[in-house]
């Protein structure tokens, strides 16, 4: 990846880290740590093994703004900086990114908005849904219906509505559809909602082939993509005008829903996902607020929805599969539920794994990033389920716990991990030998062991 | 007369009615499999294993690579088994014991993590030659008549070979003491545990077990999908429409939710008016049935209604 983006995760990282560094002694101490890390990190950057140089880049930023300034900016300083950066940065990143890029980082804009409204509906409100995938491609096919000019589509109007119309369009006709589904999900939960959800993504775009008389059909609709507007129109090109309106729509979109989670209806919602009968009890509506969750939820599914139509100036039934619709949630889990910060980190993941994992691996000494490129899934697979195995908070919950800990016990930690790592070999190896007492072919032999109960 | 059905009507053409429910009760009886494979696993470990298909596409791959290498059939079919089994208890014991206790979704999760990695995987080894590859039945395809319609023999050994393998899981869970163990663990692991039985090799055991006969349900759907990464997706779906349809904690609620399922989606191919909805709508109405069933049963048919304490 660009040097650009490597400085901007670095900083943004190094912003955004305090934890507290008293154990490690002075400030010229922590100096000297600071510059034998960054010597290292310079040899290694020689030595030129890309991606991974990157990655620990990002990393040494963070522990030398830590040992630098671990204990003088207080917290609310970083964030309020780290916001700055990341603002910065992207409204820089046209001038910045590579074309492909900053497709990519559109891109992320958008998943942004649909990670964002799940984990409304998933982290907060506790409903999951693997089918948001369909509301997406419902607001999509909203924008792009309503912009077609009788070329594809006969029914429609014969003036076609400009863009932004058509986003505000899509939200409500998707707030609608989500508040359709709310009311028979309410009598849904857990597994049954899930496969009720899946089957609604499942299903669309059959739908959506059969009837092609209102939607084109298997080849799709196409859009004029929007202009830059009249005032920028010498400034920026098209690409870059998407670019700023994703980004833009998206960061209004992470606002309203902070404003909408610290508020009485944000605060319903957590309360439900806990109790629904202690939720009952001091008063609130729980079905209401169920629905409303939903209602959210898809909405910002459409308006995403109709975002992705602009930017890529056609639609077709399998502009969402299943895959992706699936992929929403295990970027928020990734990322972590019940947090705006998980929702951003993980559209981040979602798109930059498949394109950046291969890469990163290709750099790792020894092994076949052959494999990574043939199967980019693979490494998409084996992150989730580590992700998940290691951070059962996400990557969002476990920074807020790191920078919640004192140094003194994460260095506590870190020299524990040998330990443990050789009481799960000896836990392990026990199990195998209990397995092995415990089988039948083993009882043949020995009768005398057989019966005995050792599992606790 | 208006022209409602695509076909003859079932009373025209009584055959044609005749093969398609015979079929969709083979289909349906592969839907069973899988929707069992996936509600011993949710029985035993409250987890719905999202990668239940793509594990048995997985083994059904390394049958089909057995069978190049010159294997004779059964052999690769008894090493088939036992790999779906071998696969289903590592992944339990190494993927799924160490979520079993964080929130549910995580576990959801994981499992889906496992699709995309088991695909990836399949994807990497299988598809370098031309795809889909042809896979062979121990049945052939000749068509047989059966008083009122033809099937192919195919079909009939689909239904024989469900009929067993149903037959086995029951013997197994109610006439042996391993299966007083699992339904134990399943009903009450806690006091499962006090009563000696060794629980963590119980859940290991089930999604053995699982895994073994979802990869039955592989090698039984390959001959008529052939084979490709993606074989087994809408045959996990309609299981999972099968399973939930007949609740995710009954075995018989699976069993008959996938002939449910099987003959409903044939019927629906066949019998809808073309203009509106037509063969091509068959899952979207399929599933519909599933949603307005789950309307009016949320725990599924034959599902146990879970009472909440207040």
């Amino acid at each position: 990846m660009e040097m650009s983006i490597w400085l901007f995760l670095g900083l943004l990282v190094a912003c955004s880290t305090g934890v507290r560094m008293q154990a490690l002694g002075s400030l010229v101490q922590r100096a000297i740590v600071a510059g034998a890390l960054a010597a290292g990190f310079l040899v290694f950057l020689a030595l030129g093994v890309g991606v991974a140089a990157g990655l620990l880049g990002v990393l040494l930023a963070a522990v030398v703004a830590n040992l630098l300034t671990g204990e003088y900016v207080p917290q609310r300083y970083r964030i309020a900086l780290a916001v700055a950066v990341a603002v910065v940065f992207f409204l820089a990143a046209p001038w910045l990114l590579e074309n492909f890029r900053l497709f990519q980082f559109s891109r992320i804009a958008i998943w942004v908005i649909v990670a964002v409204g799940l984990n409304i509906l998933t982290g907060y409100n506790g409903q999951i849904s693997l089918g948001h995938g369909a509301f997406v491609l419902i607001g999509a096919y909203t924008s792009a219906i309503l912009m077609d000019d009788q070329q594809q589509l006969g029914f429609v109007d014969a003036n076609a509505w400009p863009f932004w119309t058509t986003i505000i369009a899509a939200a409500v006709v998707c707030g609608i559809a989500g508040f359709a589904l709310g009311i028979p999900a309410l009598r849904l939960s857990g597994p049954y909602l899930a496969i009720a959800t899946l089957a609604l993504v499942i299903s669309l775009p059959s739908i959506l082939r059969k009837y092609d008389g209102l939607t084109g059909g298997a080849q799709g609709l196409f859009v004029k993509q929007p202009p830059p507007p009249p005032g920028l129109a010498g400034v920026l090109e098209r690409d870059e005008w998407l670019y700023l309106l994703c980004v833009g729509v998206a960061i209004v979109m992470t606002l309203i829903a902070w404003g909408i989670l610290r508020g009485p209806l944000g605060r319903a919602f957590v309360a439900v996902r806990d109790s629904e009968v202690a939720a009952a009890a001091m008063g609130i509506n729980v079905a209401r607020v169920k629905i409303a969750a939903f209602s959210i939820s898809a909405l910002y599914a459409g308006v995403a929805g109709a975002l992705l139509t602009q930017l890529l100036g056609v639609v077709t039934p399998e502009s969402v599969d299943l895959i992706v619709s699936i992929n929403f949630l295990t970027a928020i889990v990734i990322g972590g539920l019940a947090s705006l910060l998980g929702s951003v980190i993980g559209a981040f993941v979602l798109v930059l794994l498949p394109s950046v994992g291969p890469d990163v691996l290709d750099s790792v000494p020894l092994f076949p990033g052959d494999f990574a490129r043939k199967a980019p899934g693979a490494i998409q697979g084996a992150v989730v389920i580590l992700v998940v195995l290691l951070m059962p908070f996400g990557v969002a919950g476990s920074y807020h716990r790191l920078i919640a800990t004192p140094p003194g016990r994460i260095i506590e930690a870190v020299r524990g991990v040998p330990a443990g790592i050789r009481a799960r070999v000896a836990r392990t190896k026990e199990d195998i030998v209990w397995a092995w007492e415990d089988s039948p072919f083993y009882r043949r032999a020995s009768k005398s062991k057989a019966g005995e109960e050792r599992d606790v | 007369m208006i022209e409602v059905f695509l076909a003859p009507a079932p009373w025209n053409d009584l055959p044609l009615f005749g093969e398609q429910v015979i079929s969709g009760l083979a289909t349906g009886s592969i839907y069973a499999l899988l929707a069992l494979a996936i509600v011993l696993i949710y029985r035993s470990t409250d987890v719905v294993n999202f990668a239940q298909g793509e594990m048995a596409m997985l083994v059904t791959f390394s049958m089909w690579s057995l069978t190049l290498a010159g294997f004779p059939p059964w052999t690769v079919i008894f090493i088939g088994i036992a790999l779906g089994f071998a696969l289903g208890a590592f992944v339990e014991r190494t993927i799924i014991r160490p979520v079993e206790d964080k929130p549910p979704l995580n576990v959801v999760v994981v499992t889906l993590g496992l699709f995309v990695l088991l695909n990836s995987i399949a994807t990497w080894i299988w598809a370098q030659g031309e795809l889909p590859k042809v896979f062979p039945t121990p049945f052939g395809f000749t068509s047989v008549d059966v008083g009122l319609a033809r099937v192919s023999t195919h079909s009939i050994g689909i239904l024989v070979v469900a009929l067993i393998v149903m037959s086995v899981l029951y013997l197994l869970f109610n006439h042996t003491k391993l299966g007083l163990g699992m339904r134990a663990t399943a009903h009450n692991p806690g006091a499962s545990r006090l009563m000696g039985i060794n629980v963590g090799r119980m859940l290991m055991l089930g999604w053995g077990l699982a895994g073994a006969v979802g990869a039955v349900a592989g090698m039984l759907v390959a001959p008529i999908t052939f084979l490709f990464p993606g074989f087994m997706l809408a045959v996990l779906l309609y299981a999972f429409a099968a399973a939930v349809f007949g609740g995710l904690d009954s075995p018989p609620g699976a069993i008959v939710g996938g002939l449910v399922v099987g003959v409903a989606e044939n019927l629906f191919g066949t019998y809808t008016p073309g203009d509106i909805f037509g063969p091509e709508m068959k899952l979207p109405l399929t599933l519909l049935l599933l949603v307005i069933v789950l309307m009016f049963r949320p725990q599924g048919l034959f599902g146990h209604v879970e009472t909440r304490r207040v």
